[in-house]
């Protein structure tokens, strides 16, 4: 059985089509990483998938059931942005939060997850007196600690310190070994790489891949080369057979259009400066994304 | 349901362990009854102090009337009786009229009660008379620091005027030693109604009443009314701009629908005005009966209360939490306040014609509308003579349609607004999503 399944959705604001004919499946017990620039639709499909807006058009069939209100009660959620009770002491707004899935108390799972993510000290706190990551692992807790056997994370590291986002990159996974679904809404696209097990890319509410990371990587071959020279930009301006030349400070990708061959390329770079580094490599997704996306999608990605 | 009360139980412990409300919980109630025993110990007090007033008499008519009467008062009311505590004594000190100059005797005059060597002085005009010859002239003046609410003022004008109309029967040819009770004045006695007690069969007196009382219950139920809306309904319009700003709706929407949120959010706001108005209630029907003025708040007015406030608060709170969703921002929050808190705050305003005349059309019609009744219905409900019996019922009627209707409409635009960012609160807004949905 799929965890969620999404067939032929369409939500229209006004005279902005937000998703437009979206189709996916997410199979249970996976990382499904849903990725896409700002204001691509991502937030929007997952309101959805939460019954928190309705779809104009289409279905989606969480577990096998058609959506329903009762549905969301087996979906935790983190939102993109953080949503605590500031005036809450911790514990109480992770039991208020974690009992609107599930009846009954949830003081044992409340403080084994505080201990869990390193809060336990922070328990009888006041929400407001937690820095940002603290606040991050909470509103983490709030959408597992019912145990929801889908958990939907809209980008879930965004302004986490690297020892904060280890923290939770470990209990993501952990959850996924227990047999939790993990549908994963992120713009930052190294994280979805190294992260999930199948990635649906979205890009003004169109699908524009869906596959696992290996299936799309191979669909465009080994056509980048990553290149460290002394002499960097400079030294690679009107090489023959470059598509494109991307820039990242200390290194280099250059796409090649086909034409050319990889050591045959890294000759002609020598003979113009030093090389420090040299790889032949896929395209990773933010690359992919831009080819199909085309240079208007270029700022998006950054931000 | 049970996310329902979910909902509502955090609305209401995040309220009641407020220092706020705990204190406004303790403090009305000790203000309220300390403000009642302090009314009740000082109702018959008076100041006892001397009142000295000069007389400046032009008409040279009524000055030795006013000394005498002065006198006689004195002699009566400065010593205290069973029951009657001493009164102030009235001085008269007689002034000769300065002709050449009043204006310089006035403001001598007006500097000795500056330095309150004089409470009061009274001019009394030369044509006072016969002051229908020249109705331009001022025929019996009043000077004093506060003379507008100075009750001496009230007993020397009588007195004048029945000198003045003793020298007019004089001048007429009249005895007034023939008709000793000429001047003798009559109040009516304000009394309720007679009544046969349905278990004895016997008629049980009219009851004399007083303005203070008849006007106590209806503004005391109107003002605590106001309270409860003020502390159950009208907080929902921050707390859920706040809960939309700070995107806890959105959590919170993960796992309830809309209309469940709104409905919890209501059932915690009735549930918080039920607690302070038990305890208000509770804590002023105890002190009435301790002071045995128990009679001043009938039972079947708090029992309405009771029905009205629930209905009010859930009416109201759906407007607040509908105009609260529609806010991106605390300002935007403050200045839509006054205007969403008007319906709630015009009954305020109609309290004297609404107590004055309970059952006239005007009070009739503006307590069937049902945004208002709950304010108006009920201070008319309180008012000595009541109301008929078949207009609470209906009104209640109305009440009960609207506040439906309100929660419906409420509903309806809160689903819509609660994740709309950036779109302002304005009331063709409102209006398109109360409809469309």
């Amino acid at each position: 059985m799929h965890a969620v399944e999404v067939e032929s959705v369409t939500k229209t604001f006004g005279p902005v089509v937000a998703v437009d004919d979206l189709s996916l499946i997410v199979p249970a017990g996976s990382i499904y990483g849903f990725i896409g620039p700002n204001g691509s639709g991502k937030t929007t499909t997952i309101r959805m998938l939460l019954h928190i807006i309705e779809a104009d058009r289409g279905a989606i069939r969480v577990f096998g059931e058609a959506l329903h209100s009762a549905c969301t009660d087996r979906i935790g959620y983190v939102p993109e942005e953080r949503g605590l009770y500031r005036k809450m002491k911790v514990r109480e707004v992770l039991e208020y939060f974690g009992g609107l899935k599930r009846g009954g108390s949830l003081r044992k799972e409340v403080d084994a997850w505080l201990a869990r993510l390193d809060l336990a000290d922070w328990a009888d706190k006041k929400v407001e007196t937690l820095s940002k990551g603290m606040s991050q692992k909470v509103q983490f807790i709030a959408a597992v600690v019912a145990r929801p056997p889908l958990l939907v994370l809209d980008e879930p590291f965004s302004g986490l310190d690297p020892v904060n986002a280890d923290v939770l990159r470990e209990a993501i996974l952990e959850l996924r070994a227990e047999g939790t679904t993990i549908l994963f809404s992120t713009h930052d696209m190294s994280v979805a790489e190294r992260m999930c097990d199948t990635i649906l890319m979205i890009f003004r509410g169109k699908k524009v891949l869906d596959g696992t990371l290996e299936a799309i990587q191979n669909r465009y071959g080994t056509d980048t080369v990553r290149v460290r020279t002394e002499g960097g930009t400079a030294a690679l301006d009107g090489l023959r057979g470059v598509d494109r030349v991307t820039d990242f400070g200390q290194v280099q990708e250059l796409r090649l259009d086909g034409t050319r061959d990889a050591q045959d390329l890294v000759g002609e770079i020598l003979s113009r400066t030093r090389v420090a580094s040299f790889e032949v490599m896929r395209p990773t997704l933010r690359d992919i994304f831009l080819r199909i996306a085309g240079p208007e999608a270029q700022e998006s990605t950054h931000a | 349901m049970r996310k329902v009360l979910k909902v509502a139980r955090r609305e209401y412990v995040a309220t009641v362990r407020t220092t706020g409300f705990i204190v406004g919980l303790i403090l009305a109630p000790v203000l309220m009854s300390g403000g009642l025993i302090v009314m009740a110990l000082f109702r018959d007090r008076t100041d006892p102090r001397d009142r000295h007033v000069a007389v400046v008499d032009r008409s040279g008519l009524v000055t030795a009337a006013l000394v005498r009467a002065a006198a006689e008062r004195n002699a009566r009311d400065t010593v205290a009786g069973p029951g009657r505590p001493r009164q102030a004594a009235y001085l008269i000190e007689v002034v000769r009229p300065n002709d050449r100059d009043p204006s310089q005797q006035r403001l001598l005059l007006s500097d000795r009660v500056r330095a309150k060597e004089l409470h009061a002085f009274v001019e009394v005009g030369p044509h006072a008379l016969h002051p229908r010859r020249d109705t331009t002239e001022r025929h019996l003046a009043y000077y004093s620091q506060n003379a507008a609410l100075d009750e001496t003022r009230g007993w020397i004008a009588g007195q004048v005027n029945a000198a003045l109309r003793r020298q007019r029967l004089v001048e007429a040819g009249l005895d007034t030693t023939a008709v000793p009770d000429l001047f003798y004045n009559l109040e009516g006695a304000p009394l309720g109604l007679l009544s046969r007690d349905p278990a004895t069969g016997r008629i049980t007196d009219a009851v004399e009443s007083n303005e203070k009382a008849a006007v106590f219950a209806p503004m005391a139920i109107m003002l605590l009314m106001f309270m409860m809306l003020m502390w159950g309904a009208m907080p929902q319009l921050n707390a859920t701009m706040q809960e939309k700003s700070q995107r806890i709706a959105e959590v919170v929407l993960g796992s309830v629908r809309p209309f469940e949120f709104m409905a919890g959010k209501l059932l915690g706001g009735v549930a918080i005005a039920m607690t302070a108005s038990a305890v208000y209630v509770g804590v002023g029907l105890y002190s009435l009966t301790v002071l045995g003025l128990s009679g001043l708040m009938p039972l079947s007015v708090v029992a309405w209360f009771f029905v009205y406030m629930l209905l009010a608060v859930a009416m109201y709170g759906a407007l607040f939490a509908a105009v609260g969703a529609a806010c991106n921002d605390p300002v935007e929050a403050q200045s839509i306040a006054f205007v969403a808190m008007l319906p709630m705050i015009i009954p305020t305003f109609l309290l004297l014609p609404v107590v004055t005349q309970p059952n006239g059309a005007f009070a009739t019609g503006m307590s069937l509308v049902p945004l208002w009744t709950p304010m108006l219905m009920l201070m008319r409900q309180a008012t000595p003579g009541g109301v008929p019996v078949w207009q609470p019922w209906v009104a209640l009627v109305g009440v009960v349609a609207t506040t439906l209707l309100f929660i419906w409409a409420g509903g309806r635009v809160f689903r819509v607004a609660i994740l709309m960012q950036g779109t302002p609160p304005k009331l063709q807004n409102l209006v398109r999503w109360a409809i469309r949905g």
